[in-house]
């Protein structure tokens, strides 16, 4: 602040406005969020019930079989997806497995520190895990290659570059995204019993080769999850909240829905606001609208994926 | 997950067999990098300032398929155990992805090359401008295809002009590796596998200084010479990219 402090004292009278401004910001947080919301706006210009600008890149590794990086304003996740095989269970002869991971490398916060892991990724990883299967997005009988025999163990990882708030919606987009992009190896069994895959060339010229995985390249899905993470405070909800909203404010509201409309998961972890029916009801209304949002902007960069 | 199954990758059996085939390869003559590069061409760089705005500085670093990511925090307050200290504590560290490698890994700190890390950027950053307090640089390698380190160092180089941090210069790194007669600059991670040996400098052009010097395996000096030779130059021109991608920020901004 010293250096501010000089620079507004030599400056014009617009800079030393400004930097009261940001002293203000740091100072009275609440204050300066009070002045905002009740013109129904945020610092950023956005009106409280909307989400920040969305990208989705597929592709970005070109060492896994899918990936994507999702960008949602500054938050940005790395999702990869490895696709290995596995003896499947003796219980569940048909059927594939997956594990999520998630990850808050240094990089991504100034409050990371290595050796010192973030707590909350842990349980984001949980979640996603839980909103993943229980969506029944994925159908797992389509992970199996040998029934009792041979499967695939997909492993989902994903790295958060940046952390600007609503993780877990970055998360779970960028998860999604790299399940559509996901190609399934083609793959035949050895003499040894082991599952390898076939090159492209061997494929043309051996034809006697047996594949194990012909038609399965591409996962069908039942229906895609997509969330929105709402930010309760006073009578109002702000919509997909910056990193600097959810310090300040403290009641968050994560709300699952799928692509046929269905709601997959609610969260609320307690908080200062306790919500209201109507305030939930709000909640998964503005999470529906999100989702159809979300649709459109995946199914976008899918399609310009396959000009390509 | 109670008990996780044991996992392979269905294409490991493929790899090894391209192995092979490469390692014969590299033992001619004369042969055709995998990616068609001539002996003395360096991988296009792609290099970004401000990839992350949670950080005082960031850069984004693409040499082929070696992609990195950079953070740099601070000069913030030094751990609450660190000494008093006049000049300014430079703290390092370097993490890959599970899904850098083709063999998926544990994602774990690579001690080594944090430690190399601080060492080639210790002598650039004038230390004296932010006493008592740290400064940290966090580097992540998304996908590893080679050379890593220099492109890490270069790429942290970069971020910590973006964060502002005074450096008497930018610090430019690149690594060559020989094959028998023949010397490749900026080798790929399977060149990198069957070299007979490396070399790495790390350099600030502006100030011809060489702040990190790497040698592994048998080198005569007249190699050493004609290694030298081609990685100044490089150093260089790579250094050429960095500044006016430094300046094209600045001008967007």
């Amino acid at each position: 602040m010293a250096s501010s402090s000089s620079i507004a004292s030599k400056g014009s009278l617009d800079i030393a406005g400004e930097m009261e401004v940001e002293a203000f910001r740091r100072l009275f947080p609440h204050r300066y969020y009070e002045h905002y919301l009740a013109q129904s706006v945020r610092p950023d210009a956005r009106p409280l019930n909307h989400a920040r600008e969305t990208t989705i890149a597929l592709g970005p590794v070109t060492s896994v079989d899918g990936s994507a990086l999702v960008k949602i304003g500054e938050s940005t996740m790395l999702a990869a997806i490895k696709l290995e095989v596995m003896t499947p269970a003796a219980d569940l002869p048909d059927k594939g497995c997956l594990a999520v991971d998630f990850y808050m490398p240094p990089v991504c916060s100034p409050t990371v520190r290595p050796g010192r892991p973030a707590e909350i990724a842990p349980v984001i990883s949980k979640k996603l895990q839980d909103v993943i299967v229980s969506s029944g997005m994925i159908n797992f009988e389509e992970l199996s290659l040998i029934s009792g025999k041979a499967a695939w163990m997909a492993y989902l990882d994903i790295y958060c570059l940046n952390a600007d708030g609503s993780l877990f919606d970055a998360a779970l987009l960028s998860a999604v995204a790299a399940f559509s992009h996901l190609k399934v190896p083609l793959v035949s069994v050895n003499d040894n019993g082991r599952v390898t895959t076939v090159p492209g060339e061997l494929l043309e010229s051996k034809s006697e080769l047996e594949l194990v995985n012909k038609e399965r390249r591409k996962l069908s899905f039942k229906s895609i999850p997509f969330s929105l993470t709402c930010l309760l405070h006073n009578k109002y909800i702000l919509a997909d909240p910056t990193a600097e909203e959810e310090d300040i404010m403290d009641t968050l509201v994560t709300v699952v829905v799928d692509s046929i409309g269905q709601l997959v998961s609610l969260y609320k972890a307690g908080g200062m606001v306790l919500a209201n029916t109507s305030t939930v009801k709000d909640c998964v209304a503005l999470a529906k609208r999100r989702a159809a949002e979300l649709q459109n902007i995946l199914l976008e960069s899918l399609s310009e994926m396959e000009v390509d | 997950m109670a008990t996780a199954p044991t996992t392979y990758s269905p294409s490991q059996a493929l790899e090894r067999r391209q192995q092979q085939q490469r390692r014969r390869i590299f033992k001619e003559e004369d042969w055709v990098r995998s990616d068609g590069r001539g002996f003395n061409q360096c991988r296009p760089a792609f290099l970004r300032t401000g990839a992350a705005n949670a950080a005082s500085g960031s850069a984004y670093a693409e040499f082929g398929t070696t992609k990195v990511i950079v953070s740099v925090f601070g000069p913030r307050e030094s751990k609450k155990a660190m000494m008093y200290s006049d000049i300014g504590r430079l703290n390092c560290n370097v993490s890959f992805t599970t899904f850098s490698t083709p063999i998926r890994g544990q994602g774990l700190d690579n001690k080594e090359f944090s430690s190399m890390l601080h060492k080639a950027l210790e002598g650039a950053i004038i230390l004296e401008s932010f006493p008592k307090t740290t400064v940290d640089v966090f580097a992540l390698v998304l996908e590893s295809g080679g050379s890593d380190l220099p492109v890490i160092i270069s790429c942290a180089s970069l971020a910590l002009a973006d964060a502002g941090i005074m450096m008497y210069d930018l610090v430019s790194s690149v690594s060559v590796s020989c094959f028998g007669k023949s010397l490749i600059i900026d080798p790929t991670a399977e060149e990198e596998a069957f070299q007979d040996g490396s070399f790495m400098v790390t350099y600030m052009p502006s100030r011809k200084e060489v702040t990190q010097l790497t040698l592994t395996g048998e080198w005569s000096t007249a190699k050493i010479n004609e290694a030298m030779e081609l990685c100044l130059d490089a150093c260089l021109k790579l250094a050429d990219v960095m500044r006016s991608c430094l300046k094209e920020a600045a001008n967007a901004g």
